[in-house]
């Protein structure tokens, strides 16, 4: 499992991107340790549960898989999943930041560019090039919304924080490993492009959301 | 004076150590390489089956056996028309979706007698659909065509020499009454049936697939004078066979949709005819099938294209056949509800309509519609059970009094008093023939796999966790003992075998080869274990996989070697191996941007940084700066970043050409087809990369700046000089290929083409090579201070890479000529995937990591199911042997077909000493650590190939009894075992013996001479 491991490692070191940091608190540097400037509470109150509703909705109420639907439910689940638990779970400094409306919307917006080379990076994964390219898109926009959270407090603090890469690394785990499915001969109606993916990316956002702030 | 003398002193004496530890460390790998074999003969000796042949022939004749048997025929013309597909003769609405004017509805008469007559209740012809017995390949279906019996899978590897049949077949019979048998066609027949056939037969080369019409000409005119034109007293022939090829070499050449399959088509129609106009009362014409074709126009393999034939029988005579309910004959779907019969059926059906003995291995049973009457089919039945009860009782297939003896015993009981009984006898002995000679030797196959995992254990141990320096310590023990040990285990085996007088389990060959083999794994364990403790072995073992890079490498494999699991899995191999590529380029691309810290991977620090330290983390981070490891700069981790999305891209690209295997079904569209390749777009991107490839390879060596001395001949001029060539030969191809009547036959010009090209880049480059094409150049430049002139030698960092490189490119160029236009788009994109993997192992400093042959094994798989190939029979593009030879010729055909299959493997092959010697400056490894590390990485790489064909060895045995087991499995482990001998040759005696020594002798000679 290499991108376990990775995770392992960075326990010693946090800040890979923000040296600047890093060199000026020299002295805190145990401190800093266990409470870096930017870091999420490590609590319960994190766990995505609505994730495993919405798969639960998704796998065995609706009968269609309807991916579009899934999606409408996905992304004010997500806002409201940011406002009450992930936010509040954030602590910027020593402070916890009151949510900012503008920004929400900001990062909204923002996710939607995210698509374009999360996009990219299905069909670079062996996706079709030209034919189902509104399914491999449905598929970048689950993706992308999954990760929304971490979009948000990334714009928060300015880009400077690494801690929000492993939120994208669990989606993009999930959904690499969940392809294991596709090639399998079982004739199942969930075999089809892109459902396997994005179950699979929901229940590495669920893993994500849940143990990160722990690593 | 003194000092000069001690330096050449030394030289000498270093030089010396270097031949000997050279010659030493290939005798060592050529003798793995020797047991890797032996394990792969072992297993296949045990895995693929081999149907015992009984003598014995049946003297029998029908009309001997019963008295109120009567002969219908005393005559027979067969004409076989190769890959005559059921769809090809039945008429197909042109308004059904299957429909295609290129092979549909041209070859009409045989249906439109059948149903004519059929209508004016004359009864003269029957038109069957055939089943062939997979495989599908002409030699196999020829002899069960004519034995009745079921030929196995290992005879699919004789189709290029096929010898006399010895087998009790309808030709022998049919010239023991001494019936003259006239013969004319695919020269097949020739080398099976030569000593049967009358001296006036013409048989025609036959596997030179670009040759549309030499052979059906050629019986067509054989016809004319013995058949057609000839007065009926005149015959001298009691049997005319033909057998035509053009429509199944169409099929080859073009795929079934091509024009020119509609005028072969016509052309066999009209000839049908004829041959039904010409033959008199009690002549019988049998036309027919071997086989089908898939949708490439390819054979071999058992899906439902490539089994159902035709089967057509025909008489003048009226009122001799009976034919069953007519909504047997159902044409709708493509015949798909159409009556059918098993190809072997035709055995006992010819025998009994022309008065011969039923052949002795006959598992057939005669077709319903021969006899007019039930009198007559009890009769017909009853011979044929007598023969198949013969066969049941000589063959000692089945134990007596088992169970499934007395089964048999009372069907046959009850099928002497109730002939309808009779059929499902017969049904019962062919399913359990056919499961008896899937019987596998056991002992063989385990010993094939325990052999192999030995050898796998002895490569990790040698080459990754035994210190290489040890190791070159090591081999001068190692060599004499293992050929000692050898001598030891053949003298005791074989004494112990003379003792006893009796061997077990095997003959003495196979005991001889197994003693070398015990030999061998003796001679490598006890110097090893001598030394080292199996503890701290496996210590080791966890020791060098606890960095993150080699993790990644295992992983990798370890998926890789888990695809033979399931049959899905392997289906898909080709979309999922180029998966994991792109799987490591992407955390390659994640580590270029993101610059994660871990554990440095540079093997100095292994084992040092403890994550659990934090006190000594900032020593650890400046210790990690300040060695040449990560972090990396900034333009280095930009380069990184632009090679990881070559890698991406190339390998994506790559991986849309697919042949698709026939399971992919409708979930693979196929774009490696005939139409792509010599489609006007195609030449375009060859041009196009013409052009940008040499430059691209350019921009590689201007970086190392040796773009100096030899590599701007070669790389500008010869490389050039000949992709220009190449794209001229498929050029050529193209053009022949869009005529729709070639009037300028452009055989001789391609032939010399390619004749010239493979000797320039084969013979010519490759000489060239050998007498050291150094890529240096020295640059003088004046100091201005001061009167002295400062040399500076160009591209002394890349010396050894820059060379080995060149070498690279004369194999890809050989290569290039045997690979058709789509998959040469593969190869160039194959030579920037191999360029940007070892830049970006180079950057990592991963030169002695698992991940940089790992990574290039998989590139090696990717593209070898990305120009064109897939693991599977049809899929082997046999007509490239076509493309320095028009017939048949060792070794040339074979060259190109192994170059062509294998390019991959062999480019790969070669660059994983690449790997060690790319931008590695000779002032800093001593040659000898170098030829250790260049061992190491190929023996990393024979790991790779090792485990996979490992895996496969195991999984092919669980799933033995798998329904696909000949379809998907067992092309797959012989796949694996071909790849594994052919990296195994190309590593050890071209890569290690060959090159890296040439190259490294010649620089060290260049400066310490």
């Amino acid at each position: 499992m290499p991108v376990k491991k990775r995770a392992n490692v960075k326990k010693s070191v946090t800040f890979s991107d923000d040296t600047t940091l890093s060199h000026h608190n020299t002295k805190k540097k145990n401190i800093d340790h266990d409470h870096p400037p930017v870091f999420v509470r490590k609590t319960i109150r994190t766990v995505p549960w609505h994730i495993i509703g919405l798969l639960y909705y998704y796998i065995y109420l609706s009968d269609d898989y309807d991916t579009m639907r899934l999606l409408y439910l996905l992304i004010p689940s997500q806002v409201l999943y940011l406002v009450f638990q992930f936010n509040s779970a954030t602590i910027y400094g020593n402070k916890i930041l009151k949510i900012n409306y503008t920004l929400i919307l900001i990062s909204l917006s923002a996710t939607i560019l995210l698509t374009v080379p999360t996009l990219l990076m299905i069909i670079v994964f062996g996706a079709p090039l030209v034919e189902k390219l509104r399914e491999s898109w449905l598929l970048a926009l689950h993706a992308c919304y999954l990760a929304y959270p971490a979009v948000y407090s990334l714009f928060n603090c300015d880009f400077k924080v690494g801690i929000w890469k492993i939120y994208f690394i669990f989606i993009v785990l999930g959904g690499w490993i969940s392809c294991v499915v596709i090639p399998l001969d079982w004739d199942r109606e969930w075999q089809a492009w892109p459902i396997p993916v994005i179950v699979g990316s929901y229940l590495g956002a669920f893993v994500g959301y849940s143990i990160s702030a722990f690593t | 004076m003194n000092g000069l003398e001690d330096e050449k002193f030394l030289y000498k004496l270093r030089f010396q150590k270097f031949s000997e530890s050279h010659t030493l460390y290939v005798l060592f790998l050529s003798l793995i390489a020797i047991l890797q074999f032996i394990s792969i003969a072992f297993f296949c000796k045990g895995f693929l089956l081999t149907r015992n042949v009984l003598d014995n022939v049946n003297n029998l004749n029908p009309s001997d056996l019963n008295q109120d048997y009567t002969k219908k025929f005393d005559k027979a013309v067969i004409l076989i028309i190769d890959a005559l597909r059921f769809d090809f003769v039945i008429p197909v609405n042109s308004t059904d979706p299957l429909h295609n004017q290129n092979y549909h509805n041209n070859i009409i008469t045989l249906y439109d007698q059948f149903i004519s007559q059929n209508n004016n209740k004359d009864h003269s012809s029957i038109l069957l659909k055939f089943i062939a017995d997979p495989p599908t390949t002409t030699l196999q279906r020829l002899k069960g065509l004519t034995t009745g019996s079921l030929p196995t899978f290992i005879d699919a590897g004789t189709n290029f020499d096929g010898s006399v049949i010895e087998e009790d077949n309808l030709i022998k019979q049919l010239y023991l009454k001494n019936e003259e048998i006239y013969f004319v066609g695919d020269d097949t027949w020739d080398s099976l049936f030569n000593p049967f056939l009358s001296n006036h037969s013409k048989p025609f080369e036959s596997l030179n697939v670009w040759d549309l019409d030499t052979v059906d000409n050629g019986v067509i005119s054989y016809f004319n004078d013995h058949l057609i034109n000839q007065k009926t007293n005149d015959k001298k022939w009691d049997i005319l066979i033909g057998h035509m090829l053009g429509v199944d070499h169409v099929g080859h050449k073009y795929g079934p949709n091509h024009f020119t399959m509609r005028e072969k088509q016509l052309q066999v129609n009209n000839f049908i005819n004829d041959i039904i106009e010409s033959i008199d009362d009690d002549t019988l014409l049998v036309i027919m099938g071997d086989h089908g074709m898939d949708h490439t126009g390819n054979h071999g393999g058992d899906s439902k294209d490539e089994l159902e034939s035709t089967l057509f029988m025909y008489s003048k005579k009226t009122d001799v056949w009976e034919l069953g309910d007519p909504n047997n004959y159902n044409i709708e779907n493509s015949g798909d509800n159409y009556r059918s019969v098993n190809q072997i059926d035709l055995v006992p059906t010819l025998s009994l309509l022309l008065d011969v003995p039923i052949p002795f291995n006959n598992l057939g049973w005669p077709i319903n519609e021969i006899s007019k009457n039930q009198n007559e089919r009890n009769i017909f039945e009853q011979l044929t059970l007598k023969q198949l009860k013969n066969y049941q009782e000589v063959s000692g297939l089945v134990v007596n009094n088992t169970e499934k003896y007395f089964h048999l015993e009372q069907l046959y009981q009850d099928s002497l008093i109730d002939s309808s009984k009779a059929t499902i006898f017969q049904n019962d002995l062919l399913e359990l023939c056919k499961d008896l000679w899937a019987r596998f030797d056991y002992i063989s196959i385990t010993t094939g796999i325990i052999f192999l995992t030995f050898s796998l254990i002895i490569l990790i141990l040698t080459t990754k966790l035994i210190p290489s320096i040890v190791v070159s310590q090591l081999v001068p023990s190692f060599v004499p003992l293992i050929f000692i040990m050898i001598l030891v285990s053949n003298l005791c085996i074989h004494s112990l075998n003379y003792v006893f007088q009796y061997s077990f389990f095997y003959d003495d060959f196979w005991w001889s080869l197994f003693a070398t083999a015990l030999g061998i794994v003796i001679g490598c364990f006890v110097p090893i274990l001598d030394r080292y403790t199996i503890k701290w072995l496996i210590f080791r073992f966890f020791g060098e996989l606890s960095d993150y890079w080699s993790r990644v490498g295992a992983f990798f494999l370890i998926l890789h070697a888990l695809l033979f699991t399931s049959n899905s899995f392997t289906i898909w191999e080709d979309k999922i191996v180029g998966y994991f590529v792109i799987s490591i380029a992407i955390l390659t691309l994640y580590e270029f941007t993101f610059v994660p810290k871990r554990q440095s991977t540079s093997a100095l620090l292994t084992g040092v940084v403890n994550e659990d330290e934090s006190e000594e983390d900032a020593n650890n981070i400046q210790l990690i700066k300040e060695s040449d490891s990560l972090p990396l700069s900034k333009g280095s981790r930009l380069l990184g970043v632009y090679y990881s999305i070559v890698l991406i891209v190339c390998t994506r690209l790559a991986s849309t050409i697919t042949i698709c295997r026939e399971e992919q079904g409708d979930y693979c569209i196929p774009t490696f087809t005939t139409k792509n390749n010599y489609s006007q777009l195609t030449l375009c991107v060859s041009l196009v990369l013409m052009l940008l490839t040499p430059s691209s390879i350019k921009g590689y060596y201007k970086l190392t700046s040796s773009f100096q001395g030899a590599a701007p001949i070669w790389i500008s001029y010869f490389l050039r000089f000949f992709l220009l060539m190449n794209a001229g030969y498929w050029g050529l191809t193209t053009i022949e290929n869009m005529l729709e009547n070639p009037e300028l036959d452009l055989l001789f010009v391609k032939l010399t083409l390619a004749r010239t090209l493979l000797g320039f880049s084969l013979i010519a480059l490759n000489v060239g090579w050998f007498m050291g094409p150094l890529c240096i150049d020295v640059q003088i430049d004046q100091k201005i201070d001061s009167s002295e002139n400062q040399a500076t030698i160009m591209g002394y960092n890349n010396i050894y890479g820059s060379q080995y490189f060149l070498f690279i490119l004369n194999l890809f160029m050989c290569i290039m000529i045997f690979n058709k236009p789509m998959a040469q788009i593969s190869l160039y994109l194959m030579l920037n995937q191999i360029l940007a993997v070892i830049e970006i192992i180079d950057l990592f400093k991963l030169k002695e990591n698992i991940i940089g042959p790992f990574t290039l094994s998989l590139i090696s798989y990717q593209q070898f199911f990305s120009t064109g190939h897939e693991a599977t029979i049809p899929s082997v593009q046999w007509d490239v042997g076509f493309i320095i030879t028009d017939r048949i010729t060792f070794p040339f055909t074979h060259i190109g077909i192994f170059l062509n299959t294998f390019g991959p493997h062999i480019l790969v092959s070669l660059s994983v000493g690449l790997l060690t010697l790319w931008r590695q400056s000779p002032a800093i490894l001593k040659p000898q650590t170098l030829l250790g590390r260049i061992v190491s990485n190929g023996g990393c790489l024979l790991i790779y190939n090792t485990v996979l064909c490992l895996s496969s060895f195991v999984w092919v045995t669980h799933f033995r009894r798998h329904l696909m087991v000949w379809k998907i499995f067992c092309p797959r482990f012989l796949f694996a075992c071909l790849s594994l001998i052919s990296t195994q040759l190309f590593v050890t005696l071209i890569t290690i013996a060959f090159a890296s020594g040439t190259l490294i002798r010649q620089i060290n000679k260049l400066f310490w001479a």
